[in-house]
């Protein structure tokens, strides 16, 4: 739908593993940094009549 | 056509007359030439308002959900499709319904005249399932191409995926007519009517537009029978089906799913099997 | 509004302007007023606001929605408000900053013109007057375009209407070969012309044969004339119902269309401590028009929702107001419905309507 790949990823995650977690959190977070800031769902004011 | 018509009109007229049935959900002549109208005749004497031609597109089986009452229903190839759905999900009983099934060789488009996009690579003209037919079985359509639009869509970069889909829904007055005229959005209350807390905003806002439509079109995947009626209702004439027929794509190639086919199995999307495809999965 | 009627009577200014000059013309005007028009777009017209350099598309028959938007758009910001308390003016309601200079609708339809004298009634009240709407139209200048070939779903002829009507107008064009033949109606119609340098003077004459060949095209009609006597609650009651709603899908694709109709939402957009307070139009045909606050919906059903629509267009505003039905007769609503619910078949049915003593 135009959303870039890699700012929506999947991980299975069990409640038990908790470095995998955090290693899944880390490497998300850097490639959605990676990517920058999503403008495309910025909403845009109102029009004003 | 004519023939079709006197036949639906003599099983209606006996089914009300010896009470198989308390209404017949059918199409009555519409009031400009390019439209019928769908109706729910209860009255023996009122069949002859029934009738059928290529305006019929609207997906009667929407008109089904959560009746209590005995129904007969006339229903084309999709429609059909759309009740073994709506048996599955519990919308409505097969033993309530008496199914007059109609051969359909396809509808007309509202504004062209021509065969309505879906109904040229549709693949179930004859109803899955039915009590009595109206006519003999058509020959289906097999050597189409039911996805060449969307695979042009697949083949565009992310950013011309957006720029497609922004285009696409340009003119969306979000009058959710697509909504309503499917038979699969029965929910009780929409994700965008939701008002305690309200999910979607309801300005006239390019983001919100698109929330409104994937998030539909998703929550359709695997049930959707690429019946037609979403954009047949659609008075800005939107393609909407591009976006759900990428996910009807999309069951049958990673599930080998067409939806409405079958009342022994569920779509996919609400089962789990243990060679369901997880490589999305990290 | 009596007084605006018969100053309307009294200024009446016949222009002769050729085709080849209209172009120009409305380049001129585009440096006092902001001009909207039909604009093509795909398979069908809609009115917008003309970029610079654009002329309206005068060929078309009925755009796809109505031209009110050009007064009361499908969403529109009234404040802005901060909860922050390091902004000034947090928590009070700020006056969004609006354009209230001149604007120009060009290219407008009699019927349409006079859906906005009728969304004009509920506006401009004794008791309340909508800033936004009125201030939007007492800025507007709506030039008309009278319809020689109207569409088969048109029935202005019936609703006090007409495709020559000048009802809600202040200039009507009429095309004339090579000419439009413009009819200032107004004070404001005839600054209009002015600005544009139609100073031509012209001659009506042709209009009185145009305007009877372009009603005797109008063949379909709508059933009103027994409405008036009818007793509301008699019709509410009426058995009509459950087979009218039948098929109705419950969109908004009647309403949104409508000319007339003019209910809308008022929402909070919030981003962080700070927000826009907006309205939307609404419709009557979704369960959440009516919803309160305590979860108690009084037109939970389909059948009533499609009642209201109908009762208020053909009944209520017809007893209240005494100017007839709240409907133009644009046909849009008939075009557009994707399961053909006619407002001509349910009008005939509640006219016929006989309860039973």
């Amino acid at each position: 739908m135009g959303v870039e790949p890699g700012r929506l990823q999947f991980s299975w995650i069990s409640s038990a593993e908790s470095t995998k977690f955090v290693d899944v959190v880390k490497q998300v977070t850097e490639s959605v940094k990676e990517l920058g800031p999503n403008e495309k769902f910025i909403k845009k004011t109102v029009k004003v009549s | 056509m004519d023939a079709y018509i006197t036949k639906i009109k003599e099983i209606s007229e006996r089914l009300l007359k010896d009470g198989t049935v308390e209404a017949v959900i059918g199409f009555r002549q519409g009031t400009v030439p390019t439209m019928s109208e769908p109706c729910m005749i209860k009255r023996s004497d009122d069949v002859k308002d029934l009738v059928w031609d290529s305006n019929c597109r609207i997906n009667l089986c929407n008109y089904l959900t959560n009746r209590k009452e005995k129904l007969a229903i006339v229903a084309k190839g999709c429609d059909s499709r759309n009740i073994v759905t709506h048996i599955i999900e519990n919308k409505i009983k097969r033993d309530q319904l008496f199914i007059i099934g109609v051969p359909c060789k396809g509808m007309n488009d509202k504004n062209t005249g021509e065969l309505q996009d879906n109904c040229g690579t549709c693949t179930h003209r004859n109803p899955v399932i039915y009590d009595e037919l109206v006519g003999d079985l058509v020959e289906e359509q097999t050597d189409v191409d039911k996805y060449a639009d969307v695979k042009k869509v697949e083949a565009l970069s992310s950013d011309e995926k957006w720029n497609f889909f922004n285009d696409l829904y340009s003119s969306c007055t979000r009058c959710h007519a697509c909504r309503n005229a499917c038979p699969l959005c029965y929910c009780p209350t929409c994700f965008v009517d939701e008002s305690k807390p309200q999910w979607v905003g309801k300005a006239d806002d390019a983001v919100d537009i698109r929330t409104y439509h994937f998030l539909r079109a998703y929550h359709c995947a695997g049930r959707c029978t690429d019946c037609g009626s979403c954009e047949a209702a659609c008075p800005q004439n939107i393609k909407v089906r591009q976006m759900t027929k990428k996910l009807e794509k999309d069951c049958s190639e990673l599930y080998g799913w067409e939806a409405g086919l079958t009342l022994d199995e569920r779509p996919p999307l609400d089962t789990f099997k243990v060679d369901d495809r997880e490589d999305f999965i990290k | 509004m009596n007084e605006t009627l018969s100053i309307r009577a009294n200024i009446m200014k016949v222009i002769n302007i050729d085709k080849e000059k209209w172009a120009s013309g409305v380049e001129s005007l585009t440096s006092t007023y902001r001009l909207f028009g039909p604009v093509k777009e795909d398979d069908s017209h809609n009115f917008k606001e003309l970029k610079k350099g654009e002329l309206p598309d005068l060929a078309y028959g009925n755009s796809k929605l109505s031209p009110k938007s050009a007064v009361f758009p499908p969403s529109e910001a009234m404040f802005t408000y901060s909860l922050d308390e390091k902004n000034e003016n947090h928590h009070i309601l700020n006056d969004v900053k609006k354009d209230y200079s001149p604007r120009a609708v060009l290219g407008i339809r009699p019927c349409d013109a006079k859906a906005v004298s009728l969304v004009r009634m509920n506006f401009d009240t004794k008791e309340y007057r909508d800033p936004y709407w009125m201030d939007a139209f007492e800025a507007t200048t709506f030039v008309g375009l009278a319809c020689d070939n109207p569409c088969s779903t048109c029935f202005c002829t019936s609703t006090g209407c007409g495709p020559f009507s000048e009802e809600g107008l202040d200039v009507l064009l009429v095309e004339n070969g090579n000419a439009y033949i413009a009819k200032a109606l107004t004070a404001k119609g005839e600054k209009l012309m002015d600005a544009a340098g139609f100073k031509t003077a012209g001659d009506d004459s042709a209009i009185a044969a145009k305007k009877a060949a372009a009603e005797a095209k109008i063949t379909a009609s709508i059933e009103t004339d027994k409405l008036s006597e009818k007793v509301i609650m008699d019709l509410y009651d009426a058995p009509i119902w459950d087979d009218i709603s039948f098929s109705c899908i419950n969109c908004c694709t009647c309403t949104y269309a409508c000319p007339t109709c003019w209910c809308f939402d008022i929402q909070d957009e919030n981003k962080g401590l700070s927000g826009v307070r907006m309205r939307n139009w609404d419709s009557c045909m979704t369960p959440l028009f009516t919803m309160h606050g305590s979860g108690h919906n009084p037109r939970s059903q389909k059948k009533q929702r499609v009642r209201q629509r109908f009762m208020h267009k053909l009944k209520y505003f017809l007893d209240k107001y005494q100017k007839g039905i709240m409907c133009v007769g644009c046909g849009r609503c008939v075009q557009q419905c994707p399961v053909n619910i006619d407002i001509r078949t349910v009008s005939k049915k509640m006219n016929d309507y006989v309860a039973a003593s």
